[in-house]
């Protein structure tokens, strides 16, 4: 079975399930920056990349998420941030207040993770890949935490740290689609890139499903 | 010297001393010249070379200078460009920035071991500029070096730079007034590429002198009107005034001069260290003592003068015996010349002895002929009186009537005589009348056709009716006569005479034929002499002489075209008056 089979199997169980319970859902899609890959490149990685400032990566993707406050749960699942061909994987990260995310080397040379952004100060040292345990932060303060490597100077990275436990990366089109939503007025935010963050009022009811573009 | 001829010939002597004096004079001349010449261009050469081996030197010096600042330069770049620095100034996390940069710049500020921290390699001092150009405070716990507040100032820019700056400044260092060469090299964001901050490292400067003991060379660094390094002890204050006065008023970045002091030349280079830098100037200043160079060129000079006098001393001999060989010939020359000095004299007074002889004989020729006439006259007068009697017999008629004739013809050789010799002492001046050479003729032929013994000899012309020339008639005339008179003297009986004249290149060429018999092939060249005579001929032997004569004074000229074959040809040329 191909692959959009699957997603479209997926998605019409998932339709089936949620019909009988009391979440919302919304769906819609974020314009995202023109895609400017560089010439040559015949592999499509995701990467952090610097326009004037901005950091975003590249092919663009956005986060979206509900914002508001939501009781901390008991506990997170750990999240990964692999360094791989001298690259973070994933280069953008979205994660919830709290939450701990290990950085494990898969390249043959040292990497020596550190980030000096006011969300979240930290260095991880040199290590290599056989490094146990797997060298690991958690993200205790919402924000925008740029990783940097310590040997490899162009190496960037992006968690975006939120209080929220609703957030959902964009599709490269664009398109998202946020499930298991609780009912009530939000505001729901579209973050872009590290200086663009769009936001719509929202309200949800139970069961229904709520149409939001970022256009 | 050669006295004997000194004796003999005191003009020759005389020329042998002006020649050896002349001769030492061009060579004392010449040997000057090339003294002074010589050692003028040994001394161009020498301080040339000079200078050539101190920019040699210096070329060297500031290759090594630039060198240190390309390798100082890059090293602290490449620092700047630590992830660490870039994420404490680009993430907002100054705080992190001097300790981030502590482990950085640790090597580059301590180093390995203690022969580094004396080297010009390791640095003294950093410190970060801000956005605005102004310095970041460290912490005092930072290890950045310490800077005493005005002196971190300096360090200070209007700006960020956007390309690496070098600069001079003052600063204490264990209570020393010292030095320190600041780079700075800007930092650019990775996120907008604008610079954001520089890094500003101070370095104590090379000691160009130390560097280079052996080359002559000393040096030091010139920043803010004062000298520092290991020349400011050794320059004199005038040399150092002069220094600051070049580096104010030139306006170039680099320039030689010489200056002088106590006695002693320095060539001085100054070059500008940090052309076009955001800091205050720094210029090097390079010292060349010329005290070693002007005692190699006063040995230079020594050797050339004492070159120049054996040289001289050669000439002087060369000389003597250039003016010996050389005089020995004019000496002869000079007997020569008063030998022939005395023949001419000799043959002068031959010369003027023979024109008084001569001069002598015209006068007397002259006198003679003056003497002759009168008694000739009355000679004449009376046989013409005794003619005219009746009562002699008729033998004694025919006898007076010879000795008439013969009276006659005394009085023509009388009067040739006297003209020639008024021509011959130059007295004879002949005016410049128009003639009609023509009408002369015309009347001559006509008296001879009226000669009782004519009438059997034809007389043919053939000339125009005007020939113009310039002259005086009655001697033109009377060449025209002695011809035609002998034309018809020596023509034969029913004999012709032809008479031909025509225009020809400014000349008028008369010619004057007869039958008859001809003059002798060996006669015909003297036949225009006086007295000549030969045997054919009945005249007293003046009439062609004449004629000659008085032709050539009025610019003409006669001569004989043919006598042979019963036809005798003489032609006469004028010039025409026009």
């Amino acid at each position: 079975m191909r692959p959009r089979h699957q997603v479209w199997l997926l998605f019409l169980l998932g339709s089936l399930l949620g019909r009988g319970s009391n979440a919302a859902t919304i769906e819609g899609e974020v314009e995202l920056p023109r895609s400017r890959p560089p010439a040559g490149i015949v592999a499509k990685r995701y990467e952090i990349v610097n326009q004037n400032g901005v950091l975003s990566t590249e092919p663009p993707l956005g986060v979206v998420y509900l914002d508001g406050s939501f009781p901390k749960p008991n506990s997170l699942p750990t999240k990964q941030i692999a360094q791989k061909d001298l690259r973070f994987m994933p280069s953008l990260l979205p994660v919830q207040v709290g939450t701990r995310v290990e950085f494990p080397n898969l390249d043959d040379v040292y990497h020596n993770i550190f980030s000096y952004s006011p969300a979240k100060r930290f260095d991880l040292g040199r290590y290599r890949s056989d490094e146990r345990p797997i060298p690991s932060q958690v993200f205790e303060v919402p924000g925008l935490v740029t990783l940097r490597c310590e040997i490899h100077a162009h190496m960037r990275g992006l968690i975006l740290v939120l209080s929220t436990p609703y957030f959902v990366v964009t599709q490269p089109n664009g398109r998202f689609r946020l499930d298991d939503l609780p009912e009530g007025r939000y505001t729901l935010k579209a973050w872009i890139d590290s200086k663009t963050t769009r936001e719509k009022a929202v309200e949800l009811r139970n069961g229904g499903t709520l149409h939001v573009d970022f256009l | 010297m050669r006295l004997p001829i000194l004796a003999k010939e005191p003009h020759a002597a005389g020329f042998q001393l002006r020649l050896l004096a002349a001769i030492l004079l061009v060579i004392l001349a010449l040997t000057t010249l090339a003294f002074y010449f010589a050692q003028w261009k040994i001394t161009a050469q020498a301080e040339k070379g000079f200078q050539r081996n101190f920019q040699a030197a210096l070329s060297t010096l500031h290759q090594l200078q630039e060198l240190r600042h390309a390798t100082l330069t890059e090293r602290c770049r490449l620092l700047a460009e630590k992830p660490r620095i870039h994420a404490a100034l680009e993430d907002n996390a100054l705080d992190l920035l001097y300790p981030s940069a502590r482990d950085e710049l640790h090597d580059l500020m301590v180093g390995d071991d203690r022969a580094y921290n004396q080297s010009s390699l390791s640095a003294k001092f950093y410190r970060f500029l801000g956005p605005n150009g102004s310095v970041l405070h460290p912490n005092r716990d930072d290890e950045v070096g310490d800077l005493d507040p005005a002196i971190e100032a300096q360090l200070s820019l209007s700006s960020l730079p956007q390309i690496p700056q070098v600069g001079y400044i003052e600063y204490t260092d264990k209570s020393t007034q010292n030095l320190a060469e600041v780079i700075a090299v800007p930092i650019f964001s990775t996120e907008t590429g604008d610079p954001i901050s520089a890094l500003v490292v101070g370095f104590k400067p090379t000691d160009l002198v130390r560097a280079t003991p052996d080359s002559g060379i000393t040096s030091g660094l010139w920043v803010n009107n004062r000298l520092y390094g290991g020349l400011q002890h050794d320059v004199p204050r005038i040399v150092a005034e002069n220094i600051a006065k070049a580096v104010a008023d030139g306006g170039t970045d680099q320039n030689n001069l010489k200056v002088s002091a106590k006695g002693v030349s320095y060539l001085v280079f100054y070059k500008r260290l940090n052309p076009r830098s955001a800091f205050p100037a720094g210029y090097e200043i390079c010292l060349y003592s010329l005290t070693g160079a002007k005692v190699q060129v006063n040995r230079l000079r020594w050797q050339i003068g004492t070159t120049s006098f054996f040289l001289f001393l050669g000439g002087l001999v060369a000389s003597h015996f250039v003016s010996s060989q050389f005089s020995a010939p004019v000496e002869k020359l000079a007997l020569d010349s008063e030998r022939n000095r005395e023949q001419r004299r000799r043959a002068e007074d031959a010369l003027i002895s023979t024109s008084e002889q001569l001069k002598r004989s015209t006068r007397y020729s002259a006198d003679a002929s003056h003497q002759l006439k009168s008694p000739v006259t009355i000679l004449r007068s009376g046989i013409e009186a005794l003619l005219e009697r009746d009562k002699f017999q008729p033998e004694v008629y025919e006898e007076l009537s010879a000795l008439l004739h013969q009276t006659r013809r005394l009085t023509g050789v009388i009067d040739d005589l006297l003209l020639l010799s008024r021509m011959d002492a130059g007295h004879l001046i002949i005016s410049r009348e128009s003639i009609n050479l023509s009408r002369v003729i015309d009347q001559w032929l006509d008296d001879l056709n009226a000669l009782p013994d004519s009438a059997e000899i034809k007389i043919e012309k053939a000339y125009p009716s005007e020939l113009w020339i310039r002259g005086e008639e009655r001697y033109t005339s009377l060449i025209v006569q002695n011809l035609l008179e002998n034309a018809r003297k020596y023509n034969r009986p029913a004999g012709e005479i032809l008479v031909r004249a025509r225009t020809h290149d400014h000349s008028i060429i008369v010619t004057i034929g007869n039958t008859g018999s001809s003059i002798p092939q060996d006669a015909q060249p003297h036949i225009f002499k006086r007295f000549h005579y030969s045997s054919s001929t009945s005249g007293h032997g003046l009439g062609l002489n004449v004629a000659r004569d008085l032709t050539r004074l009025h610019g003409g000229d006669i001569h004989l075209v043919r006598s042979s074959d019963d036809w005798t040809e003489f032609e006469l040329r004028f010039p025409t008056a026009s």
